[in-house]
């Protein structure tokens, strides 16, 4: 080769490196040892602490930056470091602290992006650090943080949704349905939804399924055995989901659900319930607020019901929760500093900021929540969905991350426009999400 | 000297991270934990990866739908607003504004415009040109085209300023020798403008053909981030994406599949090269 073509090779090297280089990933090699800091059996609640949260910033600063004030008065010579992290590129901020050892003494998470955590050890197990503080929370609450096979339980709940099912009562009127019963079962959802398609003559379609935010987590209120009892593998493609996939299918074909919703999510489901475009609307009741902000004619029509169930008759709650990493120095003053921000009067002054719920049964317990004679839609949703957080658990199985769903989604998408039947779709996925979740 | 800081800049954020890419592709290193040396076990993975098999098919496709288009559309562009006429200059910028708008806000607007009750739709049955709606966001073949189409428009202004520049080289001698000789617009085109920019075409190929092996934003936002019903409309980056992040996130497997992105690019840019030099007298 020529002087000029190992210049021109060179050249092109460095210059085709240089477009690809974004696509270079960074080693997720971890040095963390996930040994206990030596300050865990210190008892003294002192010195300075890191807290991360998820997205509350800038909406509830003043709120988080009260709690941290009161709790640094409360315990003198304590200080808190709040950093809030967006949920777009949460996990692999998470994901790149946990393996360079630097995670925050006190860091916000939901059971499904803290599980692979949880299973490396990274997390202070609270059934050993703080066993008599499990019975002040919700038990759902406390259990959603614990991982299958393993002992113990890694977070302190904080604040809770279960859903509600909203629907809009006019859309029920225009297709002769009655307002004021609105669906309790899959059966009568989907029933209620082909109603108000057929009656609208595709004006209106009858409800979205935002496969990425429902699909797993209905067929654990069907009874559907997700996982196996061991926690390790799917086994998701049992005839009652084979079921529920094919009424899936039948109701896109059948136009009850918007054409687009294929491969829409949640978002543009919540905006299609806006728009008036779906008549019903199963949601935390947090979504309450929004609707009333962006559509408030559609606010004035929506009423609410119970959270839709299914043969398991289980209620779901999602839950989101504070740990405390075995590498905190100072694990004395961060667990101090969880147990203080979950607590009854935090909690609950939380909960009416924005309609969340408490996980601690006290502040569960408080009128706030039981009593909706003022006859509003958001009382009511409140009542509706505070009542059912006593039965209610996290039925959506903490292994699902973003991988898993994306496999799963996929497959039942080919299924809902008729390249692949419900049987082979669920097989598939199942096959493909246990080589994934390395079974 | 002179030379360090951009030398620092380039060994840390671009050679050195090529490098460890490198070596994690011989890795079974995962978002939290692994990093054992496993040889060649994440290439065996992915030749048999249909994932990733499809995602290429993809790929290529794109570079093939997608690199003629943006080598010919910006320059018939630059040759239309090349003249010094009134208010030209406001044509110019229109057809380059695409270029500095997000790609984000890009793939909104237009998957609101091809969305089942979008514009396009409504035109099209409007004009009785169809009866149901295309289902232009929910059929991975159409996604894709989309998907290109899209790249080629907001590609367009920026290879038409490239033209712009390369169109003020080309000789008037020639043309007016052309014109006196009898050569109609068409023929000064094909016989004095194309062969004067032939450079130029052949960078904004290379160019175009770089960027579309790199897609990913257009497809990962017109389809909410599912690349369509089951994934098929994936492309490399996106799948690169899709295995390496998250804290499940395969980074030894990914890295594999970004070196076996690399690999395809340069294979493809020193062809283009060879083809060049073999063209150039």
């Amino acid at each position: 080769m020529t002087t000029r073509s190992w210049r021109s090779g060179l050249a092109l090297l460095a210059v085709t490196t240089l477009t690809l280089t974004a696509c270079g990933l960074d080693s997720g090699e971890s040095d963390d040892t996930a040994e206990p800091a030596e300050s865990a059996a210190a008892e003294e609640i002192t010195g300075k602490i890191t807290f991360s949260t998820l997205q509350l910033k800038p909406t509830f600063t003043e709120y988080i930056d009260g709690v941290i004030d009161d709790f640094e008065a409360e315990y003198p010579g304590t200080e808190v470091e709040w950093i809030d992290i967006p949920f777009q590129g949460a996990q692999e901020k998470i994901a790149t602290d946990a393996s360079a050892g630097t995670l925050p003494d006190v860091i916000n998470l939901n059971p499904n992006f803290a599980q692979p955590l949880e299973s490396e050890g990274l997390f202070v197990d609270l059934d050993t650090a703080v066993p008599e503080l499990r019975e002040d929370y919700v038990a759902g609450a406390w259990d959603a943080f614990q991982v299958p096979s393993q002992e113990g339980s890694f977070g302190f709940p904080w604040y809770l949704t279960s859903e509600v099912t909203m629907y809009n009562t006019d859309e029920f009127e225009a297709a002769g349905l009655d307002p004021e019963t609105p669906p309790a079962t899959f059966d009568e959802l989907y029933a209620s939804a082909t109603t108000i398609s057929e009656s609208s003559d595709g004006e209106v379609y009858g409800m979205h399924p935002a496969l990425e935010n429902r699909f797993m987590l209905d067929l654990a209120k069907e009874g559907v055995p997700v996982l196996a009892d061991d926690g390790t593998t799917w086994t998701f493609n049992t005839p009652e989901a084979v079921e529920h996939v094919e009424k899936l299918a039948e109701l896109y074909q059948d136009g009850v659900f918007p054409p687009d919703s294929l491969t829409e999510d949640h978002a543009k489901e919540t905006e299609a319930y806006q728009a008036g475009q779906v008549a019903l609307f199963p949601s935390g009741p947090n979504f309450l607020t929004i609707i009333e902000e962006n559509a408030p004619e559609i606010a004035e029509a929506t009423g609410v019901g119970p959270q839709i169930t299914g043969a398991s008759d289980a209620a779901n709650m999602s839950v989101m929760g504070l740990m405390v990493p075995t590498s905190s120095e100072n694990q004395a003053t961060a667990l101090k500093f969880a147990e203080f921000m979950t607590n009854a009067e935090n909690q609950l002054a939380f909960s009416k900021i924005v309609t969340i719920f408490p996980s601690v049964k006290d502040a569960l317990a408080d009128p706030y929540f039981t009593d909706d004679s003022d006859g509003t839609v958001e009382s009511k949703a409140r009542r509706v969905s505070a009542e059912q957080l006593d039965g209610a658990q996290n039925l959506l199985p903490v292994q699902y991350d973003d991988r898993v769903k994306a496999i799963v989604v996929g497959k039942v998408q080919l299924a809902m426009t008729g390249d692949l039947s419900a049987q082979e779709a669920l097989d598939q996925a199942v096959e493909e999400a246990n080589a994934v979740s390395g079974n | 000297m002179f030379l360090a800081p951009a030398l620092i800049i380039a060994v840390l954020f671009h050679l050195w991270p090529f490098i460890n890419t490198l070596v994690l592709s011989f890795t079974d290193a995962r978002a939290l934990g692994g990093g054992s040396f496993v040889g060649l076990e994440n290439y065996g993975r992915l030749l048999e990866d249909p994932n990733f098999w499809l995602a290429t098919r993809n790929t290529v496709l794109y570079m093939v739908v997608v690199v003629p288009l943006l080598v010919v559309l910006p320059l018939l562009l630059a040759v239309l607003v090349q003249p010094k006429l009134p208010a030209i200059g406001f044509f110019r910028s229109v057809y380059y504004s695409p270029v500095v708008a997000s790609m984000v806000v890009v793939g909104l607007i237009w998957t609101w415009l091809l969305a089942s009750d979008g514009m396009v739709n409504q035109l099209l049955q409007a004009l009785r040109i169809v009866q149901e709606p295309l289902p232009f966001l929910t059929d991975a073949s159409l996604l894709l085209f989309c998907c290109m189409l899209v790249t080629v428009w907001k590609g367009l202004g920026y290879y038409m300023v490239v033209y712009l520049a390369a169109l003020g080289n080309v000789s008037k001698d020639c043309h007016e020798a052309a014109q006196v000789d009898g050569a109609g617009p068409v023929r000064r085109f094909w016989s004095v403008t194309v062969p004067g920019v032939r450079p130029t075409m052949f960078l904004v190929g290379l160019l175009g053909a770089i960027a579309a092996m790199k897609v990913f934003a257009e497809v990962f936002v017109m389809s909410y981030g599912t690349a369509g019903p089951g994934g098929q409309a994936r492309t490399l980056v996106y799948t690169i994406r899709e295995v390496g992040l998250g804290l499940g996130g395969e980074v030894g497997y990914a890295s594999a599949m970004s070196l076996a992105l690399f690999v395809l690019t340069i294979g493809f840019s020193v062809g283009y090269l060879r083809a060049q030099k073999a063209e150039t007298p």
